[in-house]
């Protein structure tokens, strides 16, 4: 399943300013698997987008290719 | 007197016509400056369409690999934007999704990938498993058929929600048939054509 995350990463390292910062990594719980993307803190805002569109759009594509009920959740390391 | 204005008429236009040759003189250098210019802008931004498409097609042509599809990437300059088609095995049709909604998310990463690299936005267009060119014929038979029988029965027409490719799609459409025209009405993503009579 390391595709899903592997293919993640490369569709964020492509749209960063720090693309050596990205890591995405694959979680499974009981609430089911998750996408967690990384970023450097400059990047948040490029990643989610304007109106989170391009999380939006990350997601349409990565339910598309990994099945429904993948969640990509995008990752504030300040946090 | 009319002699004289006659004449002083036609000084004039001796005079006119000697300031319009100096300017079309000086006209046709900056015309042929223009040209210039022109061509080299014109060939400049046919490079950067074409590097567009190289970006775009490299970013592609990755996430293929990573996930093991089947795909040929073809790259093209259409009407001013760079046109990414991708073409090949079953598993393209997860890269299209239910009323394209996947492939237009795919085309708004690669435009924003695009972009990263030039510092400027890109309009290329990506369509996948020819989707889009079968998308416009469907559309364009929508359009057509929905003016027509606006045109016949003259009460107006409000069509399903589309993106806003597929809009301009059924607007053309609707612009080829007389007595009707078209609008849209709603917001994203829920925006819609209408069409109206005239």
């Amino acid at each position: 399943m390391s595709f899903l995350a592997d293919s993640l990463e490369h569709l964020v390292r492509g749209i960063v300013d720090n693309p050596d910062d990205v890591r995405v990594d694959l979680v499974s719980s009981r609430r089911g698997r998750t996408l967690e993307v990384h970023v450097h803190p400059d990047d948040l805002g490029k990643v989610i987008g304007r109106s989170g569109r391009t999380a939006t759009s990350l997601r349409t594509v990565m339910n598309s290719v990994g099945g429904k009920g993948i969640r990509v959740d995008v990752i504030d390391t300040d946090r | 007197m009319s002699e004289t204005a006659e004449v002083i008429g036609t000084e004039e236009e001796k005079a006119a016509a000697a300031e319009a040759g100096a300017g079309e003189e000086n006209k046709s250098a900056d015309t042929h400056a223009d040209d210039t210019a022109i061509s080299e802008s014109e060939s400049s931004a046919e490079d950067v369409l074409v590097r567009e498409g190289d970006i775009a097609g490299d970013y592609l042509e990755r996430l293929l690999d990573l996930l093991d599809y089947d795909g040929d990437i073809d790259l093209d300059v259409e009407a001013g934007r760079a046109i990414v088609s991708i073409d090949g095995g079953d598993d393209l049709e997860k890269l299209v999704g239910p009323r394209g909604t996947v492939l237009e998310a795919l085309q708004e990463l690669t435009r924003l990938a695009v972009q990263q690299e030039t510092g400027s936005r890109s309009r290329l267009m990506l369509d996948v498993a020819g989707w889009r060119a079968g998308r416009r014929e469907e559309l364009r038979r929508i359009g057509r058929t929905a003016a027509e029988n606006v045109a016949k029965s003259g009460e107006k027409e409000k069509l399903q929600p589309m993106s806003p490719f597929e809009r301009k799609v059924v607007h053309d459409a609707v612009a080829e048939v007389d007595g009707v025209t078209s609008e849209s009405e709603g917001e994203e993503p829920k925006r819609r054509v209408v069409v109206v009579p005239e």
